[in-house]
């Protein structure tokens, strides 16, 4: 064993990883010709799911219907495969740093139980959020930004800007 | 029998233009006829050097899944057949130019052999287990004895086993994805990685596992060089293999193939046993699972796309 236990929290210089991501967002839009996101693969899941239960339905739906047509399964989207790669990298980079194992990381202050839920409650908001904005922070703002979409901009600065408020509120979970 | 009769090669249901008579069971019988020969190749192989106390998984514990799976392939590929009752008839004769001949007659001897192998180690793999019949200890005692001669039975059996696999299908002449002589090695290539993917599963002891991870990953880079020379085959043949090979390249196959066949399938799980090689922890299940699922989509993927190809008119 090369990594031993004290590099288990030793991450990248997070301005790196940032430069890094928007080569990363050229990269994508030369390949593509479009930007990438996250929050779409759970979409596509979920209207999969909806649509092999009842595909009346999903056409019906006024919003699972956008995204189905025809004969073409839902999954066979690119940010289906994206999400696979960029699950199959970070097991490689976990596997690197030595960090992979099955646990909780949360406060010394607060509960296994209570980091879950809140993780849960704050997932739940951020999915019905990133729908309501057509794009999570990878799809809308990411991508968003670097076309130079308004839309792009008034979201990073609202998922920034509202979190930097409700910060104060649930910072006893964090510090 | 119900009689049927063709007066013209063309427009036959299910079978011309395009072949669609081989459907799931098929693909599931080749992946685990290639997983069992694997796993009798390299139980017989390390009896033979001498290193059983070594492996005791592979020549053991793994090898108890050969048996299952043959037995769970044949059943599978006899729930296929469309003439149940005429199966015995591939045993009135022995076709030396007929790869299902080769088939028939060599799960005949193996799958009661893999029976007998496992049987030979019950009293280690089993020791609460008390055999209740004198002869039946006896029997055991004999194919513990004889256990060499049938590790020397094994692995040509199984080699051909693992070819079968493959050239059951290349022999179709008519299918110009499936006519190539390279399926055969390749299908072998692929059930020996897939079984050392599950030794190393299965597999407790951590020389064994290194052991069977360093095989695996010569195993992985053989497929890939038979995969690259397989397509190679394709792409310098006639206008039919040019389009047996665009539904793997460039159609229909094409995201099956590549994303879980070669990519999740072949090289992360070479990667992830390259830096698990050089030191680093990895959990050994995330690639022998890959190797595994790449292994029977790799399956799917040939027995459904090689039903679709055809020569052209």
């Amino acid at each position: 064993m090369k990594t031993s236990k004290k590099n288990r929290h030793v991450y990248w210089n997070p301005y790196f990883g940032g430069f890094l991501l928007g080569l990363l967002i050229i990269f994508t839009f030369y390949m593509t010709g479009r930007g990438l996101g996250a929050s779409g693969v759970m979409k596509s899941g979920v209207v999969t799911m909806v649509d092999q239960v009842s595909h009346e339905h999903t056409l019906h739906n006024a919003y699972y219907s956008k995204f189905v047509s025809g004969d073409k399964s839902p999954m066979n989207n690119w940010l289906v495969f994206e999400t696979l790669g960029v699950l199959a990298g970070a097991f490689l980079s976990g596997s690197l740093a030595g960090r992979i194992g099955f646990r909780v990381q949360h406060s010394p202050k607060i509960t296994v139980n209570r980091r879950l839920v809140f993780a849960l409650l704050g997932g739940i908001l951020f999915g019905l959020g990133a729908q309501i904005a057509r794009g999570c922070t990878s799809g809308a703002a990411l991508s968003g930004m670097a076309v130079l979409s308004t839309g792009g901009f008034i979201t990073m600065l609202s998922i920034f800007g509202t979190a930097f408020l409700f910060a104060y509120f649930f910072r006893k979970n964090w510090i | 029998m119900e009689e049927e009769l063709f007066t013209s090669g063309r427009s036959i249901p299910n079978i011309d233009p395009s072949l669609q008579i081989w459907h799931w069971p098929i693909s599931v019988y080749l992946f685990l006829g290639g997983l069992a020969a694997g796993l009798l190749f390299f139980a017989a192989l390390f009896t033979i050097i001498k290193k059983e106390k070594e492996t005791p998984t592979t020549v053991k514990y793994a090898a108890i899944i050969a048996p299952i799976a043959l037995i769970l392939g044949l059943l599978a590929l006899f729930y296929d057949l469309t003439h149940k009752i005429y199966f015995w008839r591939l045993y009135t004769t022995v076709r030396i130019e007929s790869p299902m001949s080769w088939g028939a007659w060599v799960l005949l001897i193996i799958t009661p052999l893999s029976i007998l192998w496992v049987f030979s180690y019950s009293n280690e793999i089993f020791p609460k287990w008390n055999l209740k019949f004198g002869f039946l200890k006896t029997f055991q005692k004999f194919l513990a004895k004889n256990r060499m001669n049938m590790a020397y039975a094994l692995i040509p059996l199984s080699v051909v086993l693992g070819i079968y696999t493959g050239i059951l299908l290349s022999a179709f002449n008519a299918r110009p994805l499936w006519n190539n002589a390279i399926l055969g090695p390749l299908f072998l290539t692929s059930g020996l990685s897939t079984a050392a993917a599950t030794i190393i599963l299965v597999s407790k002891n951590h020389f064994e596992r290194k052991l069977f991870s360093k095989i695996d990953l010569g195993l992985i880079i053989i497929e890939l060089a038979l995969i690259v020379h397989m397509i190679m085959g394709y792409w310098a043949g006639s206008e039919v293999q040019l389009e047996a090979m665009q539904l793997l390249i460039n159609g229909e196959f094409t995201v099956m193939f590549f994303v879980f066949v070669i990519i999740l399938g072949l090289i992360f799980p070479a990667l992830l046993e390259i830096i698990e090689l050089k030191g680093y922890k990895v959990p050994a299940v995330v690639p022998a699972l890959l190797v595994l699922l790449g292994g029977l989509i790799f399956r799917f993927v040939m027995v459904e796309a090689g039903q679709i190809t055809r020569y052209l008119y």
